[in-house]
């Protein structure tokens, strides 16, 4: 038979393994009090009648059997709480308010304990049996003195206590049973939450996430361990997702171009007025393009797609930065361009040097490239207050409009009055890619201003996460 | 010079062999890995061209399996697979060089060219001399008809570099790998402005030009 599922859930297997250690535990407990109760209740009863008893043997050896006799009704008649029973030393019954058959038959011991059923009258007039208890005493002439006590009330209170104590242990099981109950749905409930979410997600739905019910226990902890897992998972997927479809749509443009001057150089050489070589040297220049687009939007697919740069390494920001420094200081000066370098000592920075030293480069490409003669570039790393890193280059050139300049990070984008300048518009989505892929950031600003014909100018900085 | 082209894209092989004879080198090509391992045992070749990813073994594991043989011929791999750590596998596996597909002609032949070169000059040279160029390497000066020139530790290497391929075309991504080490491709021609920087030093007053500009390859150091 198969258990309902809640009733096969761990946790409500563990409340049924404590609930039978603690009903064994309190098994044990009631069993202590009952008897301790009972002893106490027996005790003090059983001390009054060997007084009593006492009393009488007195009696009796004095005045002998008729003092005894007398005695007995006197004491009866004074309201004393006890039961008397006298027979003769052939078990006749001399007096007593207790039927003697009650008290059982004479044996050898002289003194004995027994429980037996009295018959008292009630108010009412019926007769209901009632418990007693009392000591049985061998006179020297053979008669037999019985004494007992009406311990009824006594041994009602005991049981009173013994069914409470029941009555508790019976609550106590039925409680730990719902709490073991409650505690199973709740447990099962985020379960199977979690479940259901992992089932999601193998289903193919990647957006699935477990709703955090904010108590910061472990299940909240696994949940969004797993919902953090999940996120990861679907940018990865995503970014993917993206480069694939980045890469078709990246390509076709300037695969379509190749291929309409490949037609329209066919058509002029069948034609007769074109010149082939000049055509497919052509050809090949635009092959070249289309293969460094290719590669650059690989690379940053690459990156978004790998979430984290591959191979990073601490390394000096600055020496880095001198190195490129030196790689684009004549090309700045050919251009008439101011080239300054400020670079802090003593940095250090973890990242993927080949990567931002490609990031560097393409901004600093950028600088020279859309930079006025005359203009300046100035190359700065620092380390900020907050511990971050940053690369910043800052020239004169034309600046971008501040609501373009989100736009310029996007692949392709190219602002009007940048199609003069060769480029395909991937410098900086490739530096962004880069920074994202360190866990730091693009920042594009203005730059120093405008002065006269030149300027306002850009900042890009590539701001990177202290290292650890 | 003899070179050995591992290379299982019929037409990309067929290619190679035609641009590498044009150039004037001798060339064998096979299609797959174990006939390359079995050709270049053989020996008598001066460079390896060899295809990253060929069927019957990858070239990963021929040039590995050469190397470990004690064949120490300088291999030039081809591949599709460009990240760094592909170059950086490639390498470790025992290549000399890494060209990432496509390539242009003049790149190959230009990187072939400067393997063989390198074979040559295996051993420790205090001095290079090219024609009326002459660097010393110790003392770190150079003098062109005994007249010293003075160079940027940069312009130094460049300098180098070219003298050990003198009349060989080497092109702008060889120099920026092996003279820079960026494996990136800058827009802007600042490669260019280097080269131009160090021949007004090395050829102005000098009534013949030492540092030529290739069209469509690169550049080449002429004695």
């Amino acid at each position: 038979m198969r258990l309902p599922a809640l009733f096969r859930t761990t946790p409500f297997r563990l409340t049924l393994l404590f609930m039978a250690l603690f009903a064994g535990a309190a098994s044990a407990f009631l069993a202590y009090i009952y008897v301790v109760a009972v002893g106490e209740v027996s005790r003090v009863a059983d001390s009054e009648i060997s007084h009593e008893v006492a009393a009488l043997e007195q009696v009796y050896s004095h005045g002998g059997r008729d003092a005894l006799r007398r005695a007995m009704i006197e004491r009866a008649a004074a309201g004393h709480d006890f039961l008397y029973l006298l027979l003769d030393e052939n078990g006749h019954r001399i007096w007593g308010d207790i039927p003697e058959t009650r008290v059982g038959r004479f044996d050898e011991r002289n003194t004995v304990w027994m429980r037996f059923k009295v018959n008292a009258p009630t108010p009412g007039g019926s007769v209901s049996q009632r418990l007693a208890r009392g000591e049985r005493q061998k006179l020297t002439g053979g008669e037999v003195l019985f004494v007992g006590a009406d311990v009824s009330d006594a041994e009602a209170y005991v049981l009173r206590i013994v069914s409470a104590l029941w009555g508790a242990g019976g609550l106590v099981v039925v409680l730990g049973l719902a709490g073991g109950l409650v505690v199973s749905r709740n447990v099962t409930r985020s379960v199977s939450q979690l479940n259901a979410v992992v089932a999601a997600v193998q289903g193919g739905d990647l957006q699935a996430r477990v709703v955090l019910r904010g108590s910061g226990d472990e299940f909240d902890e696994l949940a969004a361990g797993l919902n953090d897992m999940l996120d990861r998972l679907e940018r990865s997927i995503g970014g993917l997702r993206h480069a694939g479809d980045a890469i078709a749509h990246d390509l076709r443009s300037p695969l379509t171009r190749l291929r309409t001057r490949l037609e329209v150089a066919l058509l002029d050489v069948e034609a007769g007025k074109g010149d082939p070589t000049a055509a497919l040297a052509q050809a090949l220049e635009d092959a070249d393009g289309v293969l460094k687009t290719f590669a650059a939007v690989l690379a940053i697919a690459r990156l978004q797609a790998a979430g984290s740069a591959p191979d990073q390494k601490p390394f000096d920001p600055s020496q880095l930065a001198a190195d490129i420094v030196e790689l684009y200081q004549p090309l700045a000066e050919e251009r008439s361009l101011e080239f300054t370098a400020e670079l802090a000592e003593g940095l250090s920075v973890r990242g993927n040097r080949e990567f931002i030293a490609q990031a560097m480069a393409n901004i600093l490409d950028n600088a020279v490239k859309y930079n006025a003669p005359g203009g300046a570039v100035m190359l700065r790393v620092r380390r900020r207050s907050s511990g971050e890193i940053e690369f910043s280059v800052t020239d004169t050139g034309p600046g971008v409009p501040e609501a373009d300049r989100p736009r310029v990070v996007q692949r392709f984008v190219r602002l009007e009055n940048s199609r003069s300048q060769p480029g395909v518009g991937l410098g900086l989505s490739l530096v962004s890619a880069v920074a994202e892929a360190h866990g730091g950031r693009l920042e594009i600003d203005e730059g120093p201003g405008k002065v006269g014909e030149i300027g306002p100018g850009l900042r890009v900085a590539l701001v990177l996460p202290r290292a650890q | 010079m003899r070179i050995l082209i591992v290379e299982d894209d019929a037409e990309a092989g067929a290619a190679m062999v035609r641009g590498l004879t044009e150039a004037g080198h001798q060339v064998t090509h096979v299609a797959d890995g174990a006939l390359g391992l079995k050709a270049a045992s053989g020996g008598g070749f001066d460079v390896l061209v060899v295809d990253r990813m060929t069927p019957n073994m990858d070239g990963l594991t021929m040039v590995e399996t050469l190397r470990r043989a004690g064949d120490q011929t300088p291999v030039l791999f081809l591949s599709a697979l460009g990240e760094i750590e592909d170059r950086v596998t490639g390498l470790k596996a025992g290549g000399d060089d890494y060209l990432v597909k496509p390539y242009a002609f003049a790149e190959l032949i230009a990187r072939v060219e400067a393997l063989a070169r390198r074979r040559e000059t295996g051993s420790v040279q205090t001095v290079l001399r090219v024609g009326e160029l002459e660097m010393d390497l110790i003392g770190r000066t150079v003098r062109r008809e005994g007249r010293e020139i003075d160079l940027q530790p940069r312009e130094f290497q460049l300098l180098e570099f070219l003298m050990r391929h003198a009349g060989q075309s080497v092109t702008r991504t060889m120099l920026l790998e092996k003279v820079w080490e960026y494996h990136f491709d800058p827009q802007t021609n600042v490669i260019d402005v280097h080269v131009s920087r160090l021949r007004s030093k090395i050829d102005k007053g000098f009534d013949r030009p030492m540092l030529l500009t290739v069209r469509g390859a690169g550049y080449r150091l002429e004695a």
